[in-house]
């Protein structure tokens, strides 16, 4: 009943789905390039504006295309009788909480590996100078999302109006990481003077921790029936 | 034995007795322990098979059983999986996706589950529900085999097999039997 | 049917008489400030309801947590009536912040963090009663709300923090200005009776809440 083997199992398990189906990380591709496409046409052919707020404008792609993965994290386990059958299997209940989010976060890290190189040439940023630190950036900003993201996405589950519900409590609670993953993006992209980026990437590394703690602990109160 | 029409609440006894489902008042144990407070420990030797079956649909017939065995944390060799799909008779289908298969053949591989591991409580939830008449003979052998190791098996249904004719004790759910309703103590093995 | 207890009926007359005690030294008996006039009035609404506004939140934390500990429906109901009452302080906050924010600053609307940080502390009460108004079941709705309560009241300060350091980094911030006896005095008076009214509110929502569960089981059962 060991907590890693549960957990790999489930990450296994929605790995091997999503490679069968190629359900979620296509259409997640496609549709995050487009929401940059339309940013980039919203805006105008402003080069320097672009520039300027390329990274807020990359975040909020991840943001948008992460609420459309994450009503998708349960979508299979739905079909096959709803969490019953995790819920049924021995051990802590929090290894689905746990498995669930590590496999959304490799979704979307997956996803920012192309996206980010995307939005360098739509927007034309130099990436490559600052890899490792926007690295480290966005897993960072990648894991806020999903620890409250997936948290959320089971809450809200047998929610009437939950398509609505999700964004509604996961937006205000994403605020804080949004603005540490956007300014440390931006601020590394223009160089990080004076080290402020260090300010928001200690801010992430908070809500990481704070929130990976309290989520994990009420996990088995938001699936219970 | 559980019997009674549909809507008279014997899934819901079952998920209260899986620990799935909190009783709104009341209390219940299953062989000594608690179900409000024991969860964790009446779930490691527990297993419960709804009407629907917990299986994957995009998995092939090994690959859920695998996963079932390693979400109990046990491992499951390739030579037992194989085993436990001939008894149910899917040996032939063990590497296509149960998408692909019939209500039935579902059926049959959500009861496969059971014989993962050792259980001291088995819950089947109209354990004939879509199986032809092979399969009703492949239900109460497993029946049979789940008693002969010591598990106690209780099965909820409308229908009459073998299984349920041998079964030592029957109860009759009525409506009347809401969850609200406090429980008495579940059958100890 | 019962009548409410007498307390709660007191404490009812105690807040509309020091609301009334309140309104009119605010309105009449304090000086108009020096450098803002007689729009500075506002913040004698507008700081008490922001003080009543986050006890309010935290009243419906330390509900939840009580109800998820305890299982008790009481706890819920406080925190729920805690919670509706407060959208009606959060809401106040922000309308005088704004109403106070056109003649001084001349716009509507400016990211000021503290402003921000209730515009946020809004959207995290409503998704609380959104996520009440979407769930049938009395005992999912008591959890799930309960969860979202605490995690809710987590987030806030970090919210807060991470707000108040977006503004500032690219502007000083406004220096507080100290604050005169008796500004602090009529605040102090607002906010008690503020907080008064806020305790009436819930405990009388609360008791109508009480009823509307007993009307649920009876119709239930039906």
């Amino acid at each position: 009943m060991s907590m890693p083997g549960r957990v790999a199992a489930i990450v296994w398990k929605d790995l091997l789905i999503e490679i069968r189906t190629k359900a979620s990380f296509h259409s997640m591709l496609a549709f995050s390039a487009l929401v940059l496409f339309v940013f980039s046409f919203a805006i105008g052919p402003d080069t320097p504006l672009l520039q300027r707020i390329a990274a807020g404008l990359l975040w909020v792609a991840i943001v948008f295309t992460g609420l459309l993965s994450l009503s998708r994290t349960y979508q299979s386990e739905e079909a096959a009788g709803g969490l019953e059958g995790l819920r049924m299997s021995p051990g802590d209940p929090r290894a689905i909480y746990l498995g669930k989010l590590a496999g959304n976060v490799l979704l979307l890290l997956g996803l920012e590996v192309v996206l980010f190189p995307a939005a360098a040439v739509l927007f034309q940023i130099e990436l490559w100078p600052h890899a490792l630190p926007l690295a480290g950036i966005a897993v960072l900003g990648t894991l806020a999302f999903s620890i409250s993201g997936t948290f959320y996405a089971a809450l809200t589950l047998h929610l009437r109006a939950r398509e609505i519900m999700l964004p509604l409590l996961l937006i205000p609670a994403l605020v804080p990481p949004l603005l540490g993953a956007v300014n440390a993006t931006q601020l590394v992209l223009d160089g990080n003077p004076f080290g402020e980026a260090d300010l928001w990437v200690r801010l992430l590394i908070a809500y990481d921790v704070v929130f990976f703690v309290a989520c994990t602990w009420l996990f088995p109160l938001a699936v219970e029936e | 034995m559980l019997v009674g029409a549909n809507g008279a609440g014997k899934t819901t006894l079952l998920r209260i007795i899986a620990t799935l489902l909190r009783p709104s008042s009341g209390e219940g144990t299953v062989d000594g322990l608690s179900i409000k407070d024991d969860g964790d420990l009446i779930r490691a030797r527990t297993a419960y098979v709804s009407a629907r079956g917990f299986v994957y649909d995009d998995l092939t017939a090994a690959e859920n059983l695998r996963f079932a065995a390693r979400l109990a944390g046990e491992s499951a060799s390739d030579g037992h999986v194989t085993e436990l799909l001939t008894t149910v008779g899917l040996a032939h289908v063990a590497d296509q996706t149960v998408r692909t298969f019939s209500t039935g053949m579902r059926r049959r591989l959500a009861l496969a589950g059971l014989r993962l591991r050792p259980l001291g409580l088995a819950l089947i939830d109209e354990p004939y529900a879509a199986l032809d008449d092979e399969g009703i003979t492949l239900v109460d052998r497993l029946v049979e085999d789940l008693v002969t190791d010591g598990t106690t098996v209780i099965l909820a249904s409308h229908q009459s097999g073998e299984a349920t004719r041998r079964a030592t004790s029957t109860m009759r759910l009525d409506d009347g039997l809401l969850v609200d309703t406090a429980l008495s103590a579940t059958e100890a093995s | 049917m019962e009548r409410s207890a007498p307390f709660v009926r007191w404490l009812g007359i105690a807040a509309l008489i020091l609301m009334g005690a309140g309104s009119y030294i605010g309105l009449f008996v304090v000086r108009a400030d020096a450098e803002m006039g007689e729009v500075q009035r506002l913040m004698y609404v507008h700081v008490p309801a922001a003080w009543t506004a986050f006890i309010a939140f935290f009243v419906v934390f330390i509900a939840s947590v009580l109800y998820l500990v305890q299982r008790d429906p009481r706890a819920d109901r406080v925190a729920a009536s805690a919670a509706e009452v407060g959208v009606v302080f959060i809401s106040l906050t922000l309308a005088t912040g704004m109403l106070w924010g056109k003649p001084t600053w001349g716009v509507w609307w400016t990211w000021d963090p503290r402003l921000t940080t209730t515009a946020l502390l809004l959207a995290i009460f409503i998704g609380y009663l959104a996520v009440r108004g979407f769930a049938d079941d009395p005992e999912q709705r008591a959890r799930w709300s309960s969860i979202v309560g605490i995690l809710g009241f987590i987030q806030v300060p970090i919210v807060y923090l991470s707000v108040v350091w977006w503004r500032t980094l690219h502007q000083p911030p406004s220096s507080p200005r100290s604050v005169a006896s008796e500004i602090l005095w009529t605040w102090m008076l607002n906010f008690a009776a503020f907080l008064l009214v806020f305790i009436y509110l819930t405990a009388r929502r609360a008791r109508i809440a009480k009823l509307e569960g007993e009307l649920e089981t009876t119709l239930a059962y039906d």
